[in-house]
């Protein structure tokens, strides 16, 4: 069955929608990330124009944030004095992502930087991933305990704070230095950020485990809501219809994805996680280098 | 009277001759009788959209031939050059086209270059190498040759959208003088008045011609969530969040109870 889209201008498959936000659903209750990083590129894939499918995805990370954050709001695992701190960063991130956005689509490069932001970040995390997790297998069997965090230059850093719920006394400025780089990557590349996030809270702000999904969870419903409404605002590229058909496959997709999570072990999926952010880097990367089949592309703009 | 005076009434004499002259033209063109109709008065974009078929149909001379050309709202274009650094495929060169037609298809009744001389096709933008495409920016330094290359490639972009007839469609000439033609407008079309020419010709020159507009447009709730998108914009992205809010605020209810 069709529908066509009222902002994206183009006419799609409804079960296609509802199956993508209901697989990418599922991986996100799996591994317990956004799954951003998968649906802006697939949206893009299945010919969604780049601006709408950033921004849109925008919009519907925001409903999965808020039912993720309230699962986690319950069990006290959100530190709202480290999540406003994040969120300062945040918004000012992505105010400014948004607003570079605009400008590189004037410029006709917003499509590479957008797959060059993917490939890069993508890469790293995926590597950084992959690498950890495979260590802590090895560790887990030879049973060594993992190393105490070092002190070191970002311990020195002046506004310090204490934060209870994570059991921190740190500088400001680190979650509001993290904040403002995930604000920026959530309204260029259409993610929540989670997984540039909960990797900077745990290994550069030391943060317990537990608190730092439900804290970047907060931070990102704010972050994602202010890139849906400047997105809106600035190139009308949300499409509401397109956010709620991926938000209903999504939601359904994700309660099964966070059972079949509570059955497999936690180093194994993170791996599982590593090798498929990995594959996504190289099919974008891939995109990037081979010489494609038309060189001629039509620009934005035009008038429309 | 001043020399600019005299340069304007030279000039003025021979334009409102031509308007005359066409004029009389379209109504003895009419005299002759071109009847030109279309199955549908307007394309209508909604929900279900998926493109959208059209029959012209219309009366001619038997002796005749005729081709159809249907002309969408013209846009400035811009394109570009994909060129590799360090590589990787970066946009380069752009050069910005002129009031390009958004929409161009094309159907005759028998080959155009058999129909109508280059000139004329020239002159009447009838075929997909006679677009009449303007260079609106370019770089300076930019060959003609280049910039050929350019119009090459924002035609096949177009053609491969389904936006621009590729192979131009056939007119069937039924009978004495009927004729028929189907117009496709793909699910990618753009809004606005379509122009809809239908050229009538005899020995190689036009003898009459039609003109009639089309009106491609959103309906129903396209048209409502479209327009309120532009001019709320923050309204709506406001609404948009609170969508997501109460959907995720309902998964996470329905969840609560289940789990």
């Amino acid at each position: 069955m069709q529908i066509y889209l009222p902002i994206a201008e183009v006419s799609v498959n409804i079960f296609l929608i509802l199956g993508m936000g209901g697989g990418v659903g599922f991986l996100s209750g799996l591994f317990g990330v956004g799954g951003g990083f998968l649906m802006t590129p697939l949206l893009i894939f299945i010919g969604i124009p780049p601006a709408v499918a950033v921004a849109t995805e925008a919009n519907q990370i925001v409903a999965s944030s808020i039912s993720g954050v309230l699962a986690h709001w319950k069990r006290g695992n959100v530190d709202i004095r480290m999540g406003v701190m994040l969120l300062i960063g945040g918004v000012i991130g992505s105010t400014l992502g948004v607003w570079l956005f605009t400008f590189l689509k004037t410029l006709g490069q917003i499509d590479l930087v957008i797959k060059l932001s993917y490939v890069v970040f993508l890469g790293v995390i995926g590597s950084l991933m992959f690498i950890e997790s495979l260590n802590a297998l090895r560790r887990s069997k030879r049973a060594i305990p993992p190393k105490r965090r070092q002190h070191n230059f970002l311990h020195a850093l002046p506004f310090k704070m204490r934060f209870r719920r994570s059991k921190l006394y740190v500088s400001a400025i680190l979650p509001v230095a993290i904040g403002v780089v995930v604000g920026v990557l959530s309204a260029i590349m259409g993610v929540g950020g989670g997984f540039v996030m909960v990797p900077a809270m745990i290994y550069l702000l030391g943060m317990p485990t537990a608190v730092v999904v439900g804290t970047s969870l907060f931070q990102i419903i704010f972050v994602t809501a202010n890139v849906t409404v400047l997105q809106a605002v600035n190139n009308f590229a949300v499409d509401v219809v397109l956010a709620v058909l991926l938000l209903f496959g999504a939601v359904i997709g994700a309660q099964f994805g966070a059972r079949a999570g509570a059955k497999l072990n936690g180093e194994q999926l993170r791996i599982l996680l590593a090798v498929m952010v990995i594959g996504v880097c190289v099919k974008i990367a891939l995109d990037l280098t081979l010489t494609p089949d038309e060189l001629y592309t039509i620009g934005a703009g035009g008038g429309e | 009277m001043t020399l600019s005076h005299r340069l304007l009434k030279l000039t003025a004499v021979p334009l409102l001759a031509l308007v005359v002259a066409g004029f009389l033209s379209t109504s003895s063109a009419q005299a002759k009788g071109l009847d030109v109709d279309l199955s549908k008065p307007d394309v209508r974009l909604d929900v279900s959209f998926k493109g959208s078929e059209l029959l012209l149909f219309g009366a001619r001379d038997s002796q005749s031939d005729i081709i159809v050309v249907v002309r969408g709202p013209n846009k400035d274009t811009p394109v570009r050059l994909k060129e590799r650094i360090a590589g990787i495929w970066v946009s380069g060169n752009e050069v910005v086209f002129e009031g390009v037609p958004s929409y161009y298809a094309v159907a005759s009744s028998r080959q155009i270059d058999e129909l109508l001389s280059p000139e004329i096709l020239s002159q009447e933008k009838i075929g997909l190498g006679q677009l009449g495409l303007r260079v609106k920016s370019a770089p300076a330094t930019m060959a003609p040759a280049q910039l050929d290359n350019f119009k090459a490639g924002l035609v096949r972009n177009l053609v491969a959208e389904n936006l621009y007839t590729g192979e131009p469609g056939k007119i069937d000439l039924v009978g004495k003088q009927l004729f028929r033609t189907d117009l496709w407008f793909p699910a990618n079309v753009h809004v606005g008045t379509y122009v809809v020419d239908t050229y009538m010709v005899t020995n190689g020159n036009i003898t009459t011609r039609n003109s009639t507009q089309l009106s491609v447009h959103k309906v129903g709730i396209e048209a409502e969530i479209f327009s309120f998108a532009r001019e709320n914009a923050l309204l709506y992205g406001l609404l948009a969040i609170l969508i997501a809010g109460v959907a995720g605020w309902i998964a996470n209810a329905v969840f609560r109870k289940r789990g």
